[in-house]
């Protein structure tokens, strides 16, 4: 316990620097100015943003980059609020009651509930991260290549599992992000695989191109195609501090939701997105009066939001503690992670307490920071999402040229996110997710990497992934949730609840 | 613009095919996987004890194949979506700017042909403006201002402000600008020329538009 405060009280020491305050304030500010765009998710952000924090020292640049995340976050709810266009998966759930509300007039209420759920569910699992952080990391260390190719592998099969659509084709984009992640020169033997000849692409394929080619210019393609109508609130905002009665229908769906959101979160592979649907239906099942959802209910918003956040950030421990990134933001955070030489695992908090610590402490000053800049700057935001998406993409691919530019100086570089958003279009258009493909190519190469070492101490012997019990409970689990999600009542349970 | 299907949502098209799209991604997966075979069939595969370069992209590349040919088995057994409409328009625009930024931001040579380094004061405004007629709705008056503002916001922003190495103005221009100005100084300078030209732009074409530019239209379309 001891050890609990003087970690949280150093982490603090870090985060509440004046430049360490300034750039958390900033990355949520940008992240918000970003997220909010209509049809901008918090990958494509992240991965446009990403350049911005190179300049900066591996703490500062980190502390932004989560800041952006929540801003991003927060940014994609705003937009479901009041446009009705989810940035992505977690806030579909947000505009179904969100919007409505905001259609009542009460669209204060709904950012206000919002924010103030997710400021809520931040601390707390801010609290939790750092209760777990280090147990986990004691665990970690005791891995070794066997246990972690097992760990990453069920991971895998949970990114499998919670993908949308076809269950066939999320396996496939798994595989060739693997595939991609090989392309280059092999570690071991030196010898250049699959590389054309091409000299760029002799260390490999860099990840914030594919990121930014997957995420940021196949959307814009894709956006192009659908003429949806934006449907943005033209009711007044209306008062953005929930009143009592507000919060004493939304304080019980917070305090769930934030438990759930933690729990799910914490799994590897992605278990994060499951959060606001899990207690969206649980607050729809208890409520006494259900009919109310999908009308503006106000516990639609509030526990869904906190659950969202809280997975949010939970979702750091599997990446802080293993090294492992759960889904495809915190694999955007490996890419800068590694871009500032930090590998993530468990040795980042024994080597470099200062960052482990002050990103933890700075999660907390992010989610305060989200309350105090978006309240005020609602009306902002709402100009914002008027303008029209011809002038913005055009805006938002220079920012992705120059962006992808400024990290090598390579124009082969913009070139290629040129192809993969090609590719990432093509992708979309035949119904594959590119989000698994992103976290196999993350994984690949920590994959090849422990398998090797993990059968050069088997000496070439398979059996050792079922012969030693840690590696085989893991991949037991991954067996048998692979099993359950292609039984086919599951099948259908797990498509109604993507699709409600 | 070309259709290479028409397909909407429940439709079921007739014929032993029931899932086009998943024919199509079937086909994708398989050529992919035949790519990475050819690209590694030089390579050596080594042991399981000490494995080879080729070792994990062939097995990968035979199991992508294999997702490949089930998504086409099923393509023939499952009833699923048809291919949706393809629009040519946003790819080729967007894809065209973005080469267009490529192309210029820097000296690029391919061959003996090497395009002149034009520096963010050309590849800015090229992008925005040839990307910008992705969509039907394109308007020049309106993705010139936008150009000519956004892109001195974008040269202080990662040149001045951030202070990464991104080239401003065309080399062979340099001589315009008295020799003793420092880098940041002609950023500056050509950043606030642009911005007063976007004011100009913006001022002098005000009168032939009715209403005011950049302005939510309430129909929006995303």
């Amino acid at each position: 316990m001891g050890d609990f405060f003087s970690n949280l009280s150093l982490g603090f020491g870090v985060a509440l620097t004046l430049q360490n305050l300034g750039l958390a304030f900033l990355g949520c500010l940008v992240g918000t100015l970003i997220g909010v765009l209509p049809g901008v998710g918090p990958i494509a952000t992240i991965a446009m943003l990403l350049p911005i924090t190179f300049g900066l020292d591996p703490t500062g640049a980190l502390i932004m980059l989560a800041g952006i995340y929540y801003g991003a976050q927060y940014g994609g709810s705003t937009t479901a609020i009041l446009v009705n266009i989810p940035g992505e998966a977690t806030s579909v759930v947000t505009a179904l009651d969100g919007h409505q509300m905001a259609r009542q007039g009460r669209a204060g209420v709904a950012l206000g509930i919002a924010a103030i759920g997710s400021f809520f569910a931040g601390t707390v699992a801010t609290l939790v991260i750092a209760a777990l952080g280090a147990p986990l990391t004691r665990l970690a260390l005791i891995f070794g290549p066997t246990e972690y190719f097992s760990l990453m592998v069920m991971g895998l099969v949970f990114a499998v599992v919670l993908a949308r659509g076809s269950i066939l084709k999320a396996i496939a984009m798994i595989l060739v992000g693997v595939l991609l992640s090989t392309v280059g020169t092999d570690l071991e033997t030196g010898e250049e695989r699959m590389t054309f000849g091409l000299p760029f692409l002799a260390d490999g394929i860099d990840f914030a191109v594919l990121a930014m080619g997957i995420f940021g210019i196949a959307e814009i393609m894709r956006n192009l195609d659908h003429t949806e109508t934006r449907d943005v609130v033209q009711q007044a905002i209306g008062r953005l501090l929930p009143n009592l009665d507000d919060f004493k229908q939304a304080y019980k769906p917070v305090l769930r939701g934030t438990f759930i959101g933690a729990i799910l979160g914490i799994l590897p592979g992605n278990g994060a997105v499951l959060g606001p649907f899990a207690s969206y239906t649980l607050e729809k099942k208890i409520a006494k009066d259900p009919r109310r959802f999908g009308r503006g209910a106000i516990e639609g918003v509030a526990g869904p939001e906190s659950a969202n956040n809280a997975g949010a950030q939970t979702s750091f421990i599997p990446l802080l503690t293993l090294g492992i990134p759960p889904n495809a933001v915190m694999a955007l955070m490996v890419g800068a992670m590694t871009i500032h030489g930090i590998i993530p695992g468990p040795q980042v908090m024994t080597k470099n307490p200062t960052l482990f610590w002050g990103m933890i402490a700075s999660m907390w000053v992010g989610n305060l920071m989200l309350l105090v800049i978006n309240l005020p700057l609602v009306g902002m935001w709402v100009r914002l999402l008027k303008v029209p998406y011809r002038l913005l993409f055009p805006a938002i691919l220079m920012f992705c040229c120059i962006g992808i530019y400024s990290i090598n100086s390579l124009p082969t570089d913009v070139m290629f996110i040129g192809f993969f958003g090609l590719v990432g279009y093509m992708l979309i258009k035949f119904g594959f997710e590119p989000a698994p493909m992103l976290l196999g190519f993350v994984l690949g190469r920590l994959m090849e990497e422990n398998l090797r070492r993990a059968l050069i101490i088997s000496r070439g012997s398979l059996e050792t992934f079922i012969e030693r019990p840690v590696s085989a409970g893991l991949l037991a689990v991954a067996a048998i949730l692979l099993v359950i999600a292609l039984l086919p009542s599951i099948r259908k349970g797990r498509d109604e609840v993507f699709t409600e | 613009m070309s259709t290479l299907h028409e397909g909407s949502g429940p439709a079921r098209p007739g014929g032993p095919v029931r899932a086009p799209q998943n024919i199509a991604g079937g086909l994708v997966l398989l050529a992919l996987a035949a790519l990475a075979l050819w690209l590694t069939q030089d390579l050596d595969q080594g042991t399981l004890n000490a494995m080879g370069p080729a070792m994990l992209p062939r097995w990968l590349a035979i199991a992508v194949g294999l997702s490949g040919l089930a998504l086409l088995a099923f393509a023939f057994i499952k009833h699923g979506d048809a291919l949706e409409r393809w629009n040519l328009r946003g790819p080729v625009f967007v894809i065209g700017g973005i080469l267009a930024f490529a192309l210029t931001i820097r000296p690029f040579s391919f061959g003996t042909l090497t395009t002149p380094g034009l520096g963010m004061l050309f590849a800015g405004p090229l992008a925005i403006i040839i990307g910008g007629y992705a969509t039907p709705e394109a308007r020049l008056r309106d993705l010139v201002i936008l150009s000519l503002s956004l892109t001195p916001f974008c040269m202080v922003l990662f040149g001045d402000l951030l202070n990464l190495p991104i080239p401003v103005f065309p080399q062979a221009l340099t001589g315009l600008f008295p020799s003793d100005w420092s880098q940041k100084a002609v950023l500056r300078a050509t950043a606030a020329i642009l911005a007063v030209a976007a004011v100009i732009v913006f001022l002098a074409t005000r009168s032939r538009h009715r209403g005011p530019i950049d302005v939510a239209d309430h129909s929006g379309r995303i």
